[in-house]
């Protein structure tokens, strides 16, 4: 039974990779299908072969670690290295094609009524019918035709020819399946190209730009412009850029741009250190308030402790997206809070709209946010506690104060520490909190960018998509690679303090 | 071992058969849509599949989404062909090279609202078929303020009469203030956003955010925080909920404010904003319309789609039902322009400036809406902090 699951699970999935493989392979992304197929194949030999039994348990966690961290890492440092921004989306060969595949059409343009002919093999065949001349489109090649040409054939005798040669006339909607096709025809024809304006028409155009890959400029053939390629944008010496602009490799010039540039360095200092500060209250505060009511809560002589239990993790049953709108509401300038300050005191507090303010509003509602998971953990850890060590204690008469700092809080910060680690690498990143609250608000002043209580990723995203002209995926990207190179940092410190800790607990 | 592997195979036949290879593909239409107009695009889109026997598939996406999902999807190949968006994305699509101008017969282009084709033109062209415009005006209680204020003056005046903000009663709000709301205060006494180059685009280097009618206007919604008029943090939310609800007199609002306050019951009006200071204010006008995607495969076939089976009356008098906003094809106008919210607004659009298409207006709203928050606060004097923001535009637009 076991094994039969086993092949299904493995047969679909492999039918899913197959299928996605297909789909890769048909937009031409090979690498990504080879890589697909690679990865399939591994998964197959994973869970068949008895030689690789231990990675059957590892291998999901490693999909998942690559897919999820390791991926999103690699992307944004690639990322950083570019362009990458409005104008700057496609690569460059999709945007030579997008230029060079523009055409000029004048007004006065001769346009061309057009009948179309298939044969069994799919080939076709056109007729263009222009003011003066009539004009055929046969196998690649365009000619001269005489309406009367015998290879014209009126079957039906209203006028216009039913077949030419072996091929038979198309009927619209034998056109529309083969407009692929039609629409895809370019004719040479004088100095132009004829193809296809609309559905029933053809006209005569001319190419606007050309491209020389050897100077890597674009021309522009009516007025002779040229274009050189300036930083992912073809520019004329007038500064005239040819849209779309594509993406370019830029070094570290996006690291340049953070450290050089007054407007986007200048808040880096002050946003990173509340980015710190918010994070370490968050933490100091949820494990304060989770530790006391864990220990209330512990006391068996509490009536109703599973009541209070139950009620006090409301806070994290509730989704925080849902709370923190409701908590935003509450906080508003004319917010349920200040409704209440207002009637009975005659004074109202501006939460969000003073940076002071706001940054309690901010701690405030993390707390209310963060102590349910502080006091659950806390309360298991609380349990482990040995109660031989508080009879001792209070025989030796150490009072509650000292049985608290020098019994409880040691013997539960050992097990807690990467807890509280894992908490403010967490509250390091809470971008949902800060920009569902506040949005980062209220503004610093209206020269800088960022705002009083933006941390560093909601700094980032600012950057990125409040920045100079539309989107700025580059530079946010090199944000992030930095804020990833801070967080690893702080992790790794903390790691080693914590293992120093866990050296001495072995000593004791 | 051997019958696993043929139990594989067998499997993977069979699943195979369930899933069909999916790309961008020619000859089938795919439009993204948002949830309001997406059911209408599907009925058009039956009739056209019945006519050509193209399938017509109508994704629905929000709309504040479909630009930027449009810029991940296209490229990839994974895009539609026809999209639905407003005329200030224009710039943004054209230079990421995510649109193509549409064709659209001359004649045809006279049947639209000239104001609607300028927004949705670039460089001389044509890229986005429109169907609505929309604009704030200043929309009353009519039980609370009979007769509209013949000047922005006397409509203060009236406002401090009806505020009492410990009774939660106010007279006038504008939203958030943020830009859009807030224009009408700035473009009154002569205060704009990008100047023109002589060749009539906009330059972003020419800020007049910062010009003595504009610092008028950050002056006069000093004064009315001052007067206890305006407030901070009167967002969307607490604005319509005030007005819906007759505690609010008067508001800056647009056409989709209206159907909530039809539920509330509300005997409202919809005017232009009165004149400030003896000047008449501008407004921003939005405009929106349907786009054809630079990676479509099915250019003729969506030009075909929005020319043939999007431009008639039927059509667009159903986008103007199901949206509310007036419409942009004139023969639909006409038709409707007996309903009252259609005519005010119509007549504050007439003296409308329609937003700014290029890229570069990214770093205008944030900056702006920073120096209105800090003004609302009672954070800073209003001729400084406008200096400072414009100040700050330049520099991230590096034009100094």
């Amino acid at each position: 039974m076991k094994h039969v699951l086993q092949i299904v699970i493995l047969g679909a999935l492999d039918a899913i990779a197959i299928w996605v493989g297909t789909s890769l392979v048909v937009q031409a992304h090979y690498l990504m299908a080879v890589l697909l197929l690679i990865g399939a194949a591994g998964i197959n030999y994973v869970y068949l072969s008895k030689r690789a039994y231990p990675m059957r348990y590892l291998l999901p966690g490693l999909i998942f670690l690559f897919s999820m961290v390791v991926y999103p890492i690699g992307y944004s440092f690639y990322i950083s290295f570019t362009n990458l921004s409005t104008g700057h989306l496609l690569n460059k060969p999709q945007a030579i094609e997008q230029i060079t595949g523009r055409f000029y059409t004048p007004s006065d343009a001769p346009s061309f009524s057009y009948e179309a002919f298939e044969d069994d093999t799919g080939d076709i065949a056109l007729v263009l019918y222009g003011d003066d001349e009539t004009l055929l489109y046969y196998q690649g090649v365009l000619t001269q035709i005489d309406p009367s040409d015998d290879r014209l054939v009126d079957e039906d005798g209203d006028g216009k020819p039913d077949r030419f040669l072996s091929y038979k006339v198309m009927t619209l909607p034998e056109i529309i399946k083969g407009l692929p096709t039609i629409e895809g025809l370019r004719i040479p024809y004088d100095e132009g190209t004829i193809r296809l304006d609309s559905l029933r028409e053809f006209k005569l155009s001319s190419r606007r730009y050309s491209y020389n890959p050897a100077t890597d400029m674009m021309r522009d053939l009516q007025t002779g412009t040229v274009y050189p390629n300036l930083e992912g944008f073809y520019t004329s010496d007038d500064g005239d850029e040819l849209y779309p602009g594509f993406k370019i490799w830029m070094g570290l010039k996006n690291y340049l741009e953070l450290i050089l540039n007054p407007l986007v360095s200048g808040p880096f200092a002050r946003v990173f250190g509340w980015t710190v500060i918010f994070a370490g209250l968050s933490v100091l505060t949820t494990f304060a308030l989770g530790l006391f009511l864990a220990i209330l809560l512990n006391d068996p002589y509490l009536k109703l402790r599973r009541f209070y239990r139950v009620l006090v993790i409301v806070p994290y049953a509730l989704p925080a997206f849902i709370s923190i709108l409701i908590w935003h509401g509450l906080l508003t300038n004319m917010g349920l809070f200040n409704h209440v300050l207002l009637q009975l005191f005659h004074f109202s507090i501006p939460w969000l709209e003073n940076a002071f303010w706001a940054k309690v509003s901010i701690i405030l509602v993390n707390l209310w946010l963060g102590y349910p998971y502080m006091m659950i953990v806390s309360l298991g850890a609380l349990q482990s506690i040995p109660g031989e060590l508080y009879e001792a204690a209070r025989v030796d008469g150490a009072t509650w104060w000292q049985r608290f700092s020098k019994i409880t809080l040691p013997l539960l910060l050992m097990p807690l520490a990467p807890l509280l680690i894992g908490s403010f690498a967490f509250n390091f990143n809470n971008f949902t909190l800060i920009w569902l609250l506040t949005e980062g608000g209220p503004p610093i002043n209206a020269r800088t960018v960022a705002q009083s209580t933006d941390i560093l990723l909601s700094y980032a995203y600012r950057l990125a998509f409040q920045g100079a002209r539309g989107n700025q995926f580059a530079l946010a990207a090199a944000v992030s690679v930095v804020i990833f190179f801070i967080v690893a940092t702080i992790s790794a410190i903390n790691f080693r303090l914590t293992g120093a800790l866990e050296d001495l607990s072995k000593n004791v | 071992m051997k019958r696993t592997v043929v139990l594989i195979v067998a499997l993977l036949m069979v699943t195979s058969l369930f899933l069909t290879v999916s790309a961008s593909e020619a000859g089938k239409l795919v439009i993204w849509a948002d949830e309001t107009r997406a059911p209408i695009l599907q009925e058009v889109g039956t009739a056209f599949q019945d006519t050509y026997g193209v399938p017509v598939e109508v994704q629905e996406i929000g709309f504040g989404d479909i630009r930027g999902q449009l810029a991940t999807a296209a490229p990839a190949g994974e895009g539609p062909d026809i999209i639905i968006g407003a005329h200030d994305w224009l710039g943004e699509l054209i230079q990421n090279g995510l649109i193509e101008p549409i064709v659209l017969p001359e004649a045809v282009k006279k049947e639209f609202d000239p104001v609607a084709i300028d927004a949705f033109s670039w460089g001389g062209q044509l890229y986005g078929l429109p169907y609505a415009t929309e604009c704030v005006a200043l929309i009353y209680n009519k039980d609370l303020v009979p007769e509209v204020p013949a000047t922005f003056e006397d409509l203060l005046t009236t406002a401090k009469g009806l505020t009492d903000q410990e009774a939660g009663e106010y007279g006038f709000l504008i939203q958030e203030p943020d830009p859009f709301h807030t224009f009408a205060l700035f473009s009154a006494g002569g205060g704009y956003i990008f100047g023109n180059n002589p060749d009539g685009t906009l330059n972003p280097c020419d800020i007049g955010l910062d010009n003595a009618g504009a610092i008028a206007g950050a002056t006069l919604l000093d004064q009315m925080v001052k007067d206890g008029i305006e407030v901070a943090g009167a967002d969307y939310g607490m604005v319509t909920g005030l007005f819906n609800t007759g505690k609010l007199a008067m508001m800056i609002g647009g056409p989709w404010t209206l159907p909530d306050a039809q539920k509330g019951g509300i005997n409202y009006g919809v005017a232009p904003i009165p004149a400030i200071n003896g000047n008449a204010p501008k407004v921003f006008v939005g405009v929106q319309g349907f786009m054809v995607s630079a990676f479509s495969e099915n250019k003729v076939l969506a030009n075909l789609f929005i020319k043939d089976f999007l431009v008639n009356n039927d059509v667009m008098m159903k986008l103007y039902t199901a949206g509310g906003r007036p419409p942009a094809y004139l023969p639909t106008l006409q038709q409707v322009s007996g309903n009252a919210d259609i005519q005010g607004f119509a007549a504050s659009a007439a003296n409308g400036y329609p937003m700014p298409k290029i890229p570069e207006m990214g770093s205008v709203w944030s900056a702006w809406s920073d120096a209105l928050q800090l003004i609302v606060s009672q954070q800073a004097e209003p001729a400084t902090v406008m200096g400072d923001a414009v100040g700050q535009i330049k520099a991230l637009l590096k034009c100094e």
